[in-house]
């Protein structure tokens, strides 16, 4: 049975089988609440002949019940026909998957238990989205749940974690724990974006990679090695809410342990083997969020302590020995965002953001400063929402920015024709130096037309 | 003679009656605190709103809202509908501090004061429009206009206080002190909203308003909010009030 078969089936059977239950008189189902959304999302390339670069259609299905007044379950489920077909040969016309892919996706499926032992205790069990932080989707203290990056303009999605999460109501305080006993790594832009979060491998001389073999590493699981546990205790202070949090996981983003490097019949072309690890991290972290005066204003710091990480350069076959290097060093480095905002008595609103570290970014000597903002007005009884100026700077180094910049520029058009119906039109535009995330991807500029239907 | 005592009596009880509800000397300080008193009078309100936004062509759509309220200074509104807005949620504490919690971001926001004066969820009543509040608090009553069945009261900020209006006209029931009508002035000094209470009825020993609308007199947009249900004095609690019961 291929993917896209299972998945629907699945899909079905849930459906059929929460429906039946449903139906049935003094369930506790009957008290079920289902709403969710459909959204369509094309992108076009504006070079590239008009390519489409991005197909999705996603009906997302959210269901929700009390079956007593002290608890609640709540859960989410993507069914998405993602991306093209893909076919090479006659036999992959036989495949859905290739001619139709599609794909179920449980972002979310817990169980709340209210005042569990104590009347102040909450409890949280199963898959869940814990989003901490007071950023604007760029947030260096939310580090539990694994970065999802499949789309990388949709910055501070996340995958969903199976775990715990306690917390505890003391008067004005609130302590949160986390337990997430299984590992999960990062979820990688795919295709030609993938190239924003990498940088290429300077190799010696005239060298290039003819061929490259990977191998990944996932932490074992057991309870020592794949558990990601956190704390929160936050409050209010005058005008403002803070938070300090710790975290004990895994960075996410994989890193170098070792590579071999191969010899070929050509002198120039080499073949590499990698491994990779995901390294231990800590992560301490603050946060705020407020007004002075009538401006509204968040940031928040994530202090990271990785774990070191060498890793072994064999290159004996190229004659150049066996080498030792750093891939990750264990030296704290901080990644910071700090933003405001405000609407203007004309109902225009503006937010400003500046981040220092981007998600995928490692090592005090490899964060860099981008300046991210929107302008936004609805009009016409809010039919309409205009948002003429969106995006982001980037520098990389501030003592020679004309050749360490890059930008994104993303004007957006949201018309809401009916209720609980959104069209949003927008165009991107990216560009920038090599050096820089925007300038790797300068070649992307897209249209956008989504379109959102809740129900 | 006994009967002409009796006339007396009941003459005098009518005339004391009358001048309670209309005493000439009644100040508009007594009034906004009698406004104050009438409409904060339960000790806790638990309501179904059926919203309805009107526009310039008529157009309507429909909203669904539940709505708990404890003593006069903590509020809390739920959306119920549309899918769009469901789970939206609006908290609304002493001292100015109001919460908004957005379900698609799993996030609970603090709401800086700038947001207070724009619409809460397309609604044609800002955040501050919404909030629990006593009038007499923050504004200060002078009263302009009275006749057999309705004061009239000019509001006007009192220092410090952060609001959008300049002015408020506000016109209060002689008979029981509930605020019909409250036209909305800007820093222009021009009227830009109206909001009028209707089908005012007593329940369980209280007021209420079942039926209430704002109007954007710019926009010529019109919301109306209707009591579908309400509930009075059936013991929230202070924990129905905080940021872990609006995130539910």
């Amino acid at each position: 049975m291929n993917k896209s078969n299972l998945a629907a089936q699945m899909f079905s059977a849930i459906l059929l089988t929460v429906s039946s239950l449903q139906a049935q008189e003094n369930s506790v189902l009957t008290g079920i609440k289902w709403n969710g959304y459909i959204q369509t999302d094309n992108r076009m390339q504006i070079d590239n002949n008009n390519s489409f670069s991005w197909q999705e259609y996603r009906l997302d299905l959210k269901a929700e019940v009390n079956p007593v007044e002290k608890a609640h379950f709540y859960s989410e489920i993507w069914l998405r026909s993602f991306q093209f077909p893909s076919v090479q040969n006659t036999t992959d016309l036989q495949d859905k998957d290739n001619t139709s892919p599609l794909g179920l996706d449980l972002r979310e499926a817990y169980f709340d238990i209210y005042g569990f032992i104590d009347d102040d205790l909450d409890l949280r069990i199963g898959r869940q989205r814990i989003a901490w932080g007071k950023g604007d989707r760029l947030n260096p203290t939310d580090n539990l749940n694994a970065d999802e990056l499949e789309d990388i303009w949709d910055f501070g999605r996340h995958l969903g974690s199976d775990g715990i999460t306690a917390k505890y109501y003391m008067s004005d305080f609130t302590l949160s724990g986390v337990y997430i006993p299984i590992f999960n790594p990062a979820l990688l832009p795919a295709g030609q974006l993938a190239s924003a979060m990498s940088s290429a491998m300077d190799l010696p001389g005239e060298l290039s990679v003819g061929s490259s073999v990977e191998s990944i590493q996932l932490p074992d699981n057991n309870f020592k090695d794949g558990v990601t546990a956190g704390m929160k205790l936050s409050n209010q202070i005058f005008n403002f809410d803070y938070s300090l949090s710790y975290v004990y996981g895994r960075d996410d983003f994989p890193a170098l342990e070792g590579a071999i490097f191969k010899a070929t019949s050509d002198p120039n072309i080499i073949g590499i083997e990698t491994r990779l690890i995901y390294p231990r991290i800590q992560v301490a972290g603050v946060d705020f969020a407020g007004s002075v005066t009538d401006i509204g204003l968040w940031g928040e710091a994530g202090v990271f302590f990785p774990d070191k990480v060498k890793s072994t350069l064999d290159m004996s076959e190229l004659g150049m020995g066996v080498q030792e290097s750093v891939s990750v060093d264990n030296e704290p480095y901080i990644k910071y965002v700090i933003g405001a905002d405000y609407t203007f008595k004309n109902g225009i609103y503006i937010n400003g953001q500046y981040l220092h570290g981007f998600i995928h970014e490692r090592g005090s000597d490899n964060l860099e400063n981008y300046l991210m903002f929107g302008i936004e007005k609805k009009i016409m009884n809010d039919k309409i929402k205009i948002i003429p100026v969106s995006g982001g700077i980037e520098i990389k180094d501030f003592d020679d920015i004309k050749n360490n910049y890059g930008y994104v520029f993303a004007p957006e058009f949201y018309y809401y024709p009916v209720e609980n119906t959104e069209i949003m039109l927008s165009i991107r535009i990216v560009d920038g130096k090599d050096t820089t995330m925007f300038g790797r991807i300068k070649n992307t500029d897209e249209l956008c037309l989504k379109f959102n239907y809740s129900f | 003679m006994k009967k002409v005592m009796l006339l007396l009596l009941t003459g005098m009880f009518l005339f004391w009656n009358n001048v309670q509800a209309q005493e000439p000397g009644l100040t508009a300080v007594k009034i906004l605190q009698g406004v104050d008193d009438v409409t904060n009078a339960p000790k806790d309100q638990n309501m179904s709103i059926k919203i309805t936004l009107i526009d310039k062509d008529n157009k309507e759509e429909l909203r669904e809202l539940v709505m708990m309220q404890k003593g006069y200074d903590k509020r809390l509104a739920k959306f119920i509908s549309p899918a769009s807005q469901k789970g939206i949620a609006f908290l609304s504490l002493p001292e100015d501090v109001m919460y908004l919690y957005l379900p698609a971001f799993k996030k609970t926001r603090r709401i800086a004061s700038h947001v207070k004066n724009t619409k809460f969820a397309g609604t044609d009543f800002t955040y501050e429009d919404m909030e629990a509040k006593m009038y007499s608090e923050k504004w200060i009553p002078e009263l302009i206009k009275k006749d057999d069945k309705l004061y009239t009261l000019q509001l006007t900020p009192k220092k410090d206080v952060k609001t959008d209006y300049s002015k408020m006209i506000m016109e209060v029931r002689t008979d029981n002190f509930y605020p019909v009508k409250i036209a909305h002035f800007d820093k222009g000094n021009t009227l830009v909203k109206v909001m009028i209470r209707e089908q005012i009825e007593k329940e369980n020993g209280y007021w209420i308003s079942k039926n209430y609308q704002m109007e954007d007199l710019k926009g010529k947009h019109k919301t109306k909010m209707m009591i579908q249900d309400v509930k009075f004095d059936s013991g929230l609690t202070d924990e129905t009030f905080t940021e872990r019961y609006l995130t539910r």
